[in-house]
């Protein structure tokens, strides 16, 4: 109820909402943001940028479709992400050799790429959901094994194995298209 | 960075669309979650199975568990979960003093007992309670204080009055327990209250997850699994195999080899001419038969069965009741039980009991402290003694009662004995009273028992309240008369 009158009050932009929207939820965009860039300033830059994407596009946001959370997590990974493969690629301009060929994709590369992605990610969805979610705190947030480990109440050593076991279990569902 | 992990390093825009609406992982989740559950079964008592110890234990470890990567976020929860640990600790030395002799010992030299409106119980058992409770409420105000500490951090109005009122209702049951409020009245809103408050603690991890993302949790140096399996070992260990070290009482520490004390006195002739049961008699020694000396009547009751039709682990009882000319008094009584168990029963046993319980209608009277010997032969034949230790307590009841507990010996050829005497004389020696006793043999059939139970616990606490299949009861009641030469009349009563 109170995430919905907040929601309003940013809509609506009332005085003091988007305070206290960053009292309420700067935590969680910070959670999501912290595991994918490493630099603490990096961390700051991207959580401004959330929170300006956010008063931006809250009009758009419909509490039907989603919760809040989801769509908070989603802008805040998606901006992280974008943020560090853009310095990945300002790293690499830095030695740009002008004889190189390009390393991106070509147009049929990608859409094998898109397409070998999505079965693994379907074979990702019928995994068991505590095994799913291990999952996806490894691999779509990001977050190291200790961070996985402490908040599901496992040792560092488990969390490894069993991660190294949903690999091979999904190496294997998809006829050894992979190779870790 | 592998193939595998640059798959999923992708541009968002790519993922299936029901990964966007995934949400987000909470730290808070599994925590909240284990803490919830362990306060639920710490509380929960059911009995059957040993049901009421291994949940509590599994308690015990899912709150400690549960605050154990909270621990280093901030003071209330390193309180909060110190105390869990301090509290799970406890609780399985409860459950190890309760399967030893120790318990028992622990209770006898605290002594003293607490009233309550359901009856006196143990200052011991009180103490543990006040220890196990006290420890409670400070794991739960520490996690009260521990909850607010996160919001404060965050910035946020704590929202922890779930957490607060768990604490005052914690505390209250010391109180409840200590004066022994019982009934569904007064428990039932209290437990209506405690469920709501649980639920709600447990909906607090929903809130927190705004809050609580600033949370840190510590790593696990074990898996929980790993902790909760060797605990609830420890546990079984302490139910199922503790007890069987001290399943019986240390026999043949005082047992001594016979003498050659049997020879035909004047004194043998006169009881068996009175009616002394020969084969009682002739398992006395000189010494035990100078208490007869001046007997001038003799009162037999009960026979034993050679065939041994008595329940298993029994022994058959005769009682003889002689009354002796006496200097000082006129005269006294003196008495005998003889107990006697077949070589099958006597090798069986685990452990036994013997209260003598006297029942004296109308007549004041001074009664000794009843001695008592265990004989019996080994497959040598070679005949051994062992003095059985009485003591004066009174029951449940208030009955001034005389107890022994000792284990049968294991190695025996023919039957064990037992010979029980006292004496009693009378304030009025001039005239006729009725004298009855009653001798209660309790015996343990079963190697195993939790709690460790003696069996002068399970005769103080009445004939009719065996504890469980474990132990039969067995009463023999004898009536007789305590009269002066001339007036003594066996045949009467």
């Amino acid at each position: 109820m109170e995430e919905a009158r907040l929601v309003r009050a940013l809509q609506t932009r009332q005085t003091g909402a988007m305070e206290q929207f960053q009292t309420a939820y700067s935590p969680l965009l910070r959670y999501i943001i912290a595991p994918i860039l490493p630099d603490e300033r990096d961390r700051e830059e991207c959580l401004s940028d959330v929170l300006l994407r956010v008063w931006d596009a809250i009009g758009s946001f419909d509490p039907e479709r989603a919760a809040l959370t989801t769509w908070l997590t989603y802008l805040a990974r998606n901006a992280a992400l974008n943020r560090r493969r853009a310095n990945e690629r300002r790293r690499e301009g830095g030695t740009l050799d002008e004889a190189a060929p390009d390393p991106a994709d070509g147009p049929e590369q990608s859409l094998l790429k898109a397409e070998r992605a999505r079965a693994v990610w379907a074979a990702v969805g019928r995994l068991g959901r505590r095994d799913r979610e291990l999952f996806l705190r490894k691999y779509y947030y990001y977050q190291p094994t200790v961070q996985i480990a402490a908040e599901s109440g496992m040792t560092v050593r488990a969390v490894e194995s069993k991660l190294y076991r949903i690999r091979k279990h999904l190496q294997e569902e998809l006829g050894g298209e992979l190779h870790g | 960075m592998d193939e595998f992990d640059r798959l999923f390093d992708m541009d968002p825009g790519q993922l299936p669309p029901e990964l966007t609406e995934l949400k987000p992982p909470c730290p808070w989740k599994k925590p909240m979650g284990l803490i919830c559950w362990g306060l639920a079964l710490i509380t929960i008592t059911i009995n059957g199975f040993g049901l009421n110890l291994l949940l509590p234990a599994v308690g015990a470890v899912l709150l400690w568990l549960g605050l154990s990567p909270l621990r280093r976020e901030n003071g209330g929860f390193r309180l909060a979960y110190a105390c869990a640990a301090l509290y799970a600790v406890l609780r399985l030395t409860v459950v190890l003093l309760q399967a030893t002799p120790l318990d028992g010992r622990l209770a006898g030299l605290i002594g003293g007992e607490w009233n309550t409106t359901t009856g006196p119980a143990p200052v011991y058992n009180v103490l543990w309670t006040v220890a196990l409770q006290f420890t409670l409420v400070l794991a739960v105000g520490g996690l009260w204080q521990g909850l607010k500490g996160v919001f404060r951090k965050a910035g946020q109005k704590p929202r922890t009055a779930a957490a607060g009122g768990l604490v005052i209702l914690e505390a209250l049951l010391l109180p409840m327990a200590l004066i022994g409020l019982e009934g569904w009245l007064l428990v039932g809103p209290i437990l209506i209250i405690w469920v709501c408050l649980i639920l709600s603690l447990r909906k607090l991890s929903k809130s927190l997850d705004q809050a609580g993302y600033a949370l840190r949790p510590t790593p696990a140096q074990v898996s929980g699994k790993l902790v909760l399996c060797l605990w609830l070992a420890l546990h079984l260990l302490a139910v199922g195999v503790l007890p069987l070290v001290f399943a019986r009482l240390p026999d043949g520490v005082h047992a001594q080899v016979q003498g050659e004390g049997v020879s035909d006195s004047p004194l043998r002739a006169q009881l068996l001419e009175l009616g002394f049961p020969e084969d009682i008699l002739g398992g006395l020694e000189d010494g035990e038969l100078v208490r007869f000396e001046g007997a001038y009547g003799l009162k037999k009751e009960g026979y034993h069965d050679p065939v041994g039709s008595h329940q298993d682990g029994m022994p058959s009882v005769v009682t003889v009741e002689v009354p002796v000319r006496d200097e000082k008094y006129g005269f006294h009584t003196v008495y005998l039980a003889h107990l006697r168990w077949n070589p099958g029963e006597a090798s069986g046993g685990y452990m036994e009991g013997v209260q003598i319980a006297q029942d004296i209608q109308g007549v004041t009277v001074r009664t000794t402290q009843v001695e008592g010997v265990l004989k019996w032969k080994d497959s040598a034949g070679t005949a051994y003694t062992m003095p059985l230790d009485f003591w004066f307590d009174t029951d449940n009841a208030g009955t001034p009662c005389c107890y022994t507990n000792f284990s049968l010996p294991e190695e025996v050829n023919g039957p064990t004995e037992a010979f029980l005497f006292w004496e009693a004389m009378p304030s009025f020696p001039e005239t006729v009273h009725l004298y009855n006793y009653s001798v209660t043999i309790a015996h343990k059939r079963s190697i195993w028992q939790y709690p460790y139970t003696l069996p002068s616990d399970v005769l103080t606490a009445g004939f009719y309240s065996a504890p469980s299949w474990q132990w039969r009861m067995y009463r023999w009641t004898s009536e007789g008369q305590m009269a002066p030469e001339g007036k003594y009349d066996p045949r009467k009563y």
